[in-house]
C-alpha cells in the first residue's frame, strides 16, 4: 500500500475518469485519485471554477496542467460550487503530495447526489478496475 | 505495435512510465519530470535516445552529395567534427534537422543522426537526391543504441568510465574510444543546453553500458531521464523540436536558424534560392520564430493561438513550464504575411502578446532565446 493509499478517506466514491467525491454533511468534496495524480506527474497549474457556478455530472469543471499537458477534470456528481481550494493556485504541487486531504479541488452542494452516485465505485473496486 | 529499444528491460526495472513516441515505446519519466530536469541542470542525467536514426554515408561523392542536401558547408567539416544541419526541400523548407559527424572511417565517411519520426522521409529524400552520385546511404538505426550523458558532471562521469577528460572529444566533436571498456563512438553533443555526451553503442552492449553508467554515476547523483524532461530541457535551451517548431512549411531562416546557414557556400543545394533570398532580404519571410514567457501563470501549449493587440498574429509551437525559471515559457511563430506592423518591427523582444488558452486571452511577452544560458564546454574550440 502506498502512503497516499493509506490516506484514502472512508467512504469516497470514484469515477472512471479518476475523480473522487466524498459526502460530508451538506457538502461534497471533490478531488483527483492517487492513480490519476500518478499518471499526470508533476502538477504545475490548476484552473478552478468560480464559486457559485453550477455543473452537471460529467461536465468539465477544472483544468489541471502537468509538465507535459493540460487535462480536463470532470464532475463525478453534479452540483453548485461553494468552495475552491485556493491553496492550489500558488502551490499546485499539493495535488501530487496529498491528493485526498490538502489536495482537494472543490466543495459543492448537490441536489442530484442520489442519482449521480449511481455507477461510481468504492475505492477498493475502483483500484481493482485501474490496476 | 511499438518498437522497444534494447534498454526496455532496464527501464522496466527502473519503473519508468512508458509511452508510445514516434513508433517506439519510450520512457517519458522515471520519477518526476521536474526532479529529472533539475538532475541534468545540477548534476548529470542518462537518457536512452535509441529511437534516433543513424545513417552512414560513404562513397567517393559523399561530400558533394551532402553539400546538395543541406544549407551548411560540409566541406569545412574537419575529421571528427560535427555540424548542426537541416535537410531542406526545393522550397527551402525543413524536412528534418540533424547533426552530421565526419568520421572518415571505411564505409562510414559521415554519420547522420536524425529524428526518429523522420527516418523514412529522410531516407526517401536522400535516395531521390542520390542520382548521379557515387554514394552509399546506409540506415544503420536498428544496429545501434544511443545513450546521452548530459549535465555539468557528465565529463567527470565519462572520465570515471575510462575516458580521461583530456582525451574526451571537444564540443561538437566525435571520437571512437572506449567507455566502460566498450568500443563506442562518443560525441560531445546533446539536446539539453548542458555540457554532455552522446554515445553510440552497438545494441548487444547497450544494456551493460546503461547499467555501468548508472552505477558509476551514483557518486554524481545521476538519474535516468525520460522524454518528458528531455522536452523541458531542450525548451529552456530554445532548441527546436521537429514536428513542433520545425516542419516542411518553415525555412531555416524563418526558424531563427540563419546563424547555422553557410552564407558563402558556393555549391547549389536544395532550397538555396529561397534560403539565401530570405537572408539577403530579397525574399520575404512568411513567419518569424519567437520565444515568449507567460506573464499570467498559465502554461501555453503547442497549437495555441498568439494575439497582438487583439488580432490573431501567430501560433505557439512549443510551450510549458520551465523548472529552472519557474515560469511558463514557449516558442512560436508570428505571421509576417500581411501584418505591416510586424513587418516593420525591427525588434520584437519585449513586445506584449496574448495567448488564447481555453477561449480566454492571457498575457505573455516576447523574450530573448535561449531562455537560460547554455553551458557548453567550448573553451578548447
Amino acid at each position: 500500500m502506498t502512503e497516499q493509499e493509506r490516506k484514502v478517506p472512508e467512504g469516497i466514491l470514484c469515477s472512471n475518469t479518476h475523480e473522487w467525491v466524498l459526502e460530508e454533511g451538506s457538502t461534497c468534496t471533490i478531488g483527483l485519485t492517487d492513480y490519476a495524480v500518478e499518471q499526470l506527474g508533476d502538477v504545475v497549474f490548476v484552473e478552478l471554477p468560480e464559486i457559485g457556478s453550477e455543473f452537471t455530472k460529467n461536465e468539465v469543471f477544472a483544468t489541471i496542467e502537468s509538465v507535459k499537458a493540460a487535462s480536463e477534470i470532470y464532475m463525478p456528481v453534479g452540483g453548485k460550487v461553494v468552495e475552491v481550494n485556493e491553496e492550489l493556485i500558488n502551490s499546485p504541487e499539493i495535488i501530487n503530495e496529498d491528493p485526498y486531504e490538502k489536495g482537494w479541488l472543490i466543495k459543492i452542494e448537490s441536489e442530484t447526489l442520489a442519482d449521480d452516485t449511481v455507477g461510481l465505485l468504492e475505492y477498493e473496486d475502483y483500484k481493482e478496475e485501474v490496476a | 505495435m511499438d518498437k522497444k529499444t534494447f534498454l526496455y528491460e532496464e527501464q522496466e526495472k527502473l519503473n519508468a512510465k512508458l509511452i508510445p513516441f514516434a513508433g517506439w515505446l519510450m520512457p517519458v519519466s522515471y520519477t518526476s519530470i521536474i526532479e529529472e530536469h533539475n538532475a541534468v541542470r545540477n548534476n548529470v542525467g542518462l537518457f536512452d535516445v535509441s529511437h534516433m536514426g543513424e545513417v552512414f554515408i560513404s562513397g567517393k561523392d559523399s561530400l558533394n552529395f551532402l553539400q546538395k542536401l543541406v544549407p551548411q558547408d560540409v566541406s569545412k567539416l574537419k575529421k571528427n567534427k560535427a555540424v548542426y544541419c537541416q535537410l531542406t526541400n526545393k522550397e527551402g523548407c525543413i524536412i528534418d534537422d540533424l547533426i552530421i559527424y565526419k568520421l572518415n572511417e571505411p564505409d562510414k565517411e559521415y554519420l547522420l543522426i536524425v529524428n526518429a519520426s523522420r527516418i523514412d522521409e529522410d531516407l526517401n529524400w536522400m535516395v531521390r537526391n542520390s542520382l548521379g552520385f557515387d554514394v552509399n546511404i546506409v540506415n544503420d538505426s536498428h544496429n545501434y543504441s544511443l545513450l546521452a550523458i548530459q549535465g555539468p558532471k557528465a565529463s567527470l562521469l565519462v572520465e570515471k568510465l575510462g575516458m580521461k577528460q583530456e582525451s574526451q572529444p571537444e564540443y561538437f566533436s566525435i571520437k571512437r574510444g572506449e567507455v566502460a571498456n566498450i568500443n563506442v563512438l562518443v560525441a560531445r553533443t546533446g539536446y539539453t543546453g548542458e555540457d554532455g555526451f552522446e554515445i553510440l553503442v552497438k545494441n548487444p552492449y547497450s544494456a551493460y553500458l546503461w547499467d555501468k553508467i548508472l552505477e558509476e554515476g551514483k557518486e554524481f547523483n545521476i538519474m535516468p531521464i525520460g522524454l518528458g524532461a528531455r522536452d523541458t530541457l531542450r525548451l529552456e535551451a530554445a532548441l527546436h523540436l521537429y514536428g513542433n517548431d520545425l516542419d516542411e512549411t518553415i525555412t531555416p531562416v524563418e526558424a531563427g536558424l540563419a546563424w547555422s546557414v553557410a552564407k558563402d557556400k558556393e555549391e547549389d543545394y536544395n532550397g538555396k534560392e529561397v534560403i539565401m533570398g530570405q537572408i539577403e532580404g530579397k525574399i520575404k519571410k512568411k513567419k518569424k520564430l519567437i520565444g515568449f514567457e507567460m506573464v499570467d501563470k498559465v502554461p501555453a501549449r503547442h497549437g495555441y493561438e498568439i494575439f497582438i493587440d487583439g488580432k490573431k498574429a501567430g501560433i505557439v509551437t512549443s510551450g510549458g513550464p520551465s523548472p529552472v525559471l519557474k515560469k511558463n515559457i514557449g516558442l512560436g511563430y508570428l505571421n509576417l504575411d500581411d501584418d505591416t506592423t510586424l513587418n516593420t518591427m525591427q525588434k520584437t523582444i519585449g513586445t506584449n502578446i496574448q495567448i488564447m488558452i481555453r477561449n480566454k486571452l492571457y498575457d505573455a511577452k516576447i523574450v530573448k532565446r535561449p531562455f537560460i544560458e547554455k553551458r557548453y564546454k567550448k573553451e578548447n574550440v
